[in-house]
């Protein structure tokens, strides 16, 4: 067995540098990459002398017995003085350590499994983009918090706030090439920057899906359907959510009464955003500060408060486009089966400028949590890009919320590590029997854990336990003078022999 | 059937705007919140009014057969005014269109399922790090090249070059509750910041499999194993691909018998990595720069085109762990079966300069 127990070697880490130690080298370290003279003069030493000091320095000698090197570490080419650094991640942002990948990567399954289902096609774009991509002047969050900079080159670039605009500049690019109608979705990391005093996320991953070239509102219907399809996948019901649904014609139909300019539509929805964010005279004070007068302000915000289609029909009348394609929508929503998961409510209107229609959100009935959830349609954005516009709609569905939702319900799932089997020589020169066995067992599929060091079958057994391994396979001399390998299936405890050949 | 034919109504693409006429906001639109009087108390139009000015400024009406909504876009709520963008990515980086997208996928599910098949976890961590962790002094390619700035905090931070210093950051955060031998991969983005005249990328994505833990040989051994497992799903073969092995002991061996002190190592194998990529004399040129005598270059220099295990056993002598450490690699290459996939070559040096071993 190989030595492994020096006190260097904790078990848990397997070094345990004390930097200021072993590594305090400001002495001789000159940050030149001029050396002093005298290194370059001294006498050269050879193999056998260089051999000897190391013998001496170390626990084990130069080699271990089993020809495996020694347990101790040979002092190390240290590349520099130790930078103590910070071990968390950057202010804002996460690691994904096992378990929390795992939860991840089961998430980012169903999105991708839903996707699939719907028949969407998945694409991705860089991180990094332009800055001037998010460039609206509107007023949005969005736009205040971006994660922009300046690169080597004096680039203005941002980390993307969103995918949106990375999809509507990739469209444009494609042009005619793409045939339409495209249905595209994407899971990415967006950034923003933050003033951390609030203990908020910079970033976080986004879903989106995302239908090209429909005016229809079939299309909207669709991505709503999808959002179900993926509530009920992971076990959430209409009674744990809903959607709010409304359009950014009501509005524009408001204002346009008072021959507000469109140009301002963007900004009064920014505004009316934040409605339940910040306090109304405050709401009523932007928005006369636009140019609304106090009296278009007030209808505004009548109608904004109302939550029946009815009493929109009512108010609005029925000839205009509002009130037409929100009745459409809840007719479908009847139709696609899930008409108990929505709802309108006029003061939906979602806080990015380019909404053109119907917006909707997805909220925790509950009350507790912020948004799950957020879409509409767009059908102007490529034009303020400078390409030709394209009827467009979509959703962004992030990582954050989800998981507070299902924690809330618990309904998160248990991920653990699972590995098929644990494959273990018994004795040294068996390893590569081990290793035979380890890849026969991969050819056919089957996770294995390979022991790489002489360990205890005790430790075995506890490893196995860890990584809920479904069985053992054990290599000893006196099975494999049998041609023969050891097989424990851990759940039950069975145990057998049986021929490697034989092993599946 | 709803009327979809209206000549705006381009099938490929559904509007011909022209930006200019539509958008050219500047004659009514300041900068400015304020608009002029004139709007705010201009007689409030009645939603029948607004109704009827829709349906004589579009084809269909306000409404189309259906009950779907007109095939024509009323004017739209306009943001502001148009950007020109630059419909390509950013330099150096690329866009996934579903067909690359595909690649990738197919790509990334063989790495996933090779570290699946080979017992070992995903992790991540964010692409963006504090600059502290890439700054090693040893003249790194990857150091010149780091992609890194000033955030908004004026922190200095960095897009990763690579994805082992996170690991590292992550593994003495987790401390005690790790349990080795720790076996983890990960898929991740790297970044470069280079001078785009030579047309390079500046991101790429890494498939990282690493064994914290274990100072066995074995470890080596297992990693080479699950690249060559890869390979073989891919229907890669030996006859089209190999590794080249050697190890930094050899040169730390050569360096100690002139007495070079250790934390030149790491520059002094930057250097050396550098071997097929620029002149022997520039190379011969920084070696002497960092303090090296004439004649420990010519040695490391010769030891260095050594291409067979036995020859460097004869050279630097059984005693020492880098033959040793290398002897048995090649032995638990026979017993995984890959040998013929491997071979020695003392060249090999990599260009990192943390590496201690392979």
């Amino acid at each position: 067995m190989s030595p492994l127990s020096s006190s260097l070697l904790n078990p848990r880490l397997s070094f345990s540098l004390k930097p200021l130690f072993l590594f305090s080298q400001s002495s001789f370290a000159p940050r030149k990459f001029q050396i002093p003279r005298q290194f370059v003069s001294a006498k050269r030493k050879t193999f056998s002398a260089l051999a000897s000091e190391q013998s001496s320095a170390t626990d084990n000698g130069g080699r271990s017995g089993g020809g495996g090197r020694s347990g101790a570490l040979s002092p190390s080419p240290v590349v520099e003085e130790v930078q103590r650094i910070d071990v968390n991640p950057p202010k804002g942002t996460r690691d994904f350590p096992p378990e929390d990948m795992r939860l991840r990567t089961w998430l980012f399954n169903h999105f991708r499994e839903v996707s699939r289902l719907f028949g969407f096609e998945e694409v991705d774009y860089p991180v990094l983009e332009s800055e001037v991509l998010f460039i609206r002047k509107a007023g949005e969050e969005i736009r205040d918090q971006l994660y922009c900079f300046e690169d080597r080159g004096n680039r203005r670039v941002a980390l993307r706030p969103e995918l949106t605009p990375s999809l509507a500049r990739l469209v444009i690019q494609k042009g005619k090439s793409l045939s339409l109608p495209l249905k595209w979705f994407a899971i990415g990391q967006c950034w923003r920057y933050e003033r951390m005093t609030r203990g908020r996320r910079r970033e976080h991953y986004q879903w989106n899906m995302d239908i090209l070239g429909l005016p229809e509102v079939t299309a909207e219907a669709e991505l709503i359907s999808s959002i179900v399809a993926f509530f009920k996948r992971i076990g959430i019901t209409e009674s744990d959510v809903g959607f709010k649904v409304s359009s950014r014609k009501v509005l524009q139909e408001v204002l346009r009464c008072y021959s507000v300019p469109e140009n301002l539509f963007g900004k009064v929805c920014i505004i009316i955003d934040k409605i339940e964010k910040i306090p109304i005279d405050e709401i009523k004070r932007e928005l006369n500060a636009t140019g609304l007068s106090e009296e278009a302000i007030e209808e505004l915000l009548q109608v904004l408060s109302i939550k029946s289609l009815t009493k929109l029909e009512e108010i609005l009348g029925g000839a205009g486009e509002a009130v037409a394609e929100l009745k459409e929508l809840f007719s479908l929503a009847e139709k696609f089966g899930y008409s108990e998961w929505i709802q309108f409510d006029a003061s939906v209107v979602r806080g990015l400028a380019y909404y053109t229609g119907i917006v909707f959100e997805g909220f925790d009935r509950q009350g507790k949590l912020r948004a799950i959830c957020g879409g509409g349609r767009y059908d102007r954005l490529l034009s303020t890009f400078g390409g030709d516009d394209v009827p467009a709609c979509g959703f962004g569905f992030g990582d954050a919320v989800i998981v507070e939702l299902l924690k809330e319900k618990g309904l998160l799932p248990k991920l653990n590590l699972e590995v098929d089997n644990i494959v273990c020589a018994l004795d040294y020169d068996l390893q590569g029997v081990a290793a035979e066995v380890a890849t026969k067992l991969r050819e056919k599929g089957q996770s294995v854990d390979l022991v790489l060091e002489s360990k205890p079958l005790k430790w075995v057994f506890k490893r196995a336990a860890r990584t809920n391994a479904q069985r053992l396979v054990l290599v000893g001399n006196t099975e494999w003078q049998k041609g023969m390998v050891g097989v424990k299936i851990l759940s039950s405890g069975e145990q057998y022999e049986i021929k490697l050949d034989e092993l599946e | 059937m709803s009327p979809l034919s209206s000549s705006l109504l381009n099938p490929r693409l559904s509007f011909s705007l022209k930006p200019l006429f539509l958008f050219s906001q500047s004659s009514f639109a300041p900068r400015k919140f304020q608009i002029p009087r004139q709007f705010v108390s201009a007689k409030r139009k009645t939603f029948s009014d607004l109704a009827s000015e829709q349906s004589s400024a579009t084809d269909n009406g306000g409404r189309s057969g259906r009950g779907g909504r007109s095939g024509a876009l009323s004017p739209s709520p306009v943001v502001e005014e148009v950007q020109r963008i630059d419909v390509n990515p950013p330099k150096g980086t690329r866009d996934f269109p579903p067909e690359d997208m595909r690649l990738r996928t197919w790509l990334f599910n063989h790495f996933r399922e090779v570290s699946r098949l080979f017992g070992f976890e995903e992790v991540d961590y964010p692409v963006l790090e504090s600059e502290a962790l890439f700054i090693r002094k040893a003249g790194e390619e990857i150091r010149d090249q780091l992609y890194c700035f000033e955030d908004r905090g004026n922190r200095r931070v960095a897009l990763r070059p690579e994805l082992t210093p996170s690991l590292a950051r992550l593994v003495m955060q987790k401390g005690k509750s790790l349990s080795l031998p720790l076996k983890w991969f990960a898929i991740g983005q790297c970044w470069r910041y280079e001078r785009m005249t030579r047309g390079r990328r500046r991101e790429h994505y890494q498939w990282n499999m690493d064994i914290l833990g274990l100072p066995e040989v074995t470890a080596e051994a297992e990693l080479i194993s699950s690249i060559v497992a890869f390979f073989k799903r891919i229907g890669m073969t030996e006859s089209y691909v190999g590794f080249k092995v050697s190890s930094r002991k050899v040169l730390q061996e050569v360096l100690r018998c002139y007495s070079v002190p250790e934390n030149l190592f790491g520059k002094v194998c930057i250097i050396i990595d550098k071997i097929e990529k620029i002149p022997i004399d520039e190379i011969k040129r920084e070696l002497n720069a960092t303090g090296l005598s004439e004649e420990a270059i010519e040695e490391l220099l010769q030891v260095l085109s050594i291409k067979s295990l036995t020859k460097l056993e004869e050279i630097l002598g059984g005693a020492g762990e880098a033959v040793a450490d290398l002897k048995e690699l090649f032995s638990l290459s026979e017993k995984f079966g890959y040998s013929e996939w491997i071979q020695f070559d003392a060249s090999v040096v990599r260009g990192l300069a943390y590496y201690t071993g392979f």
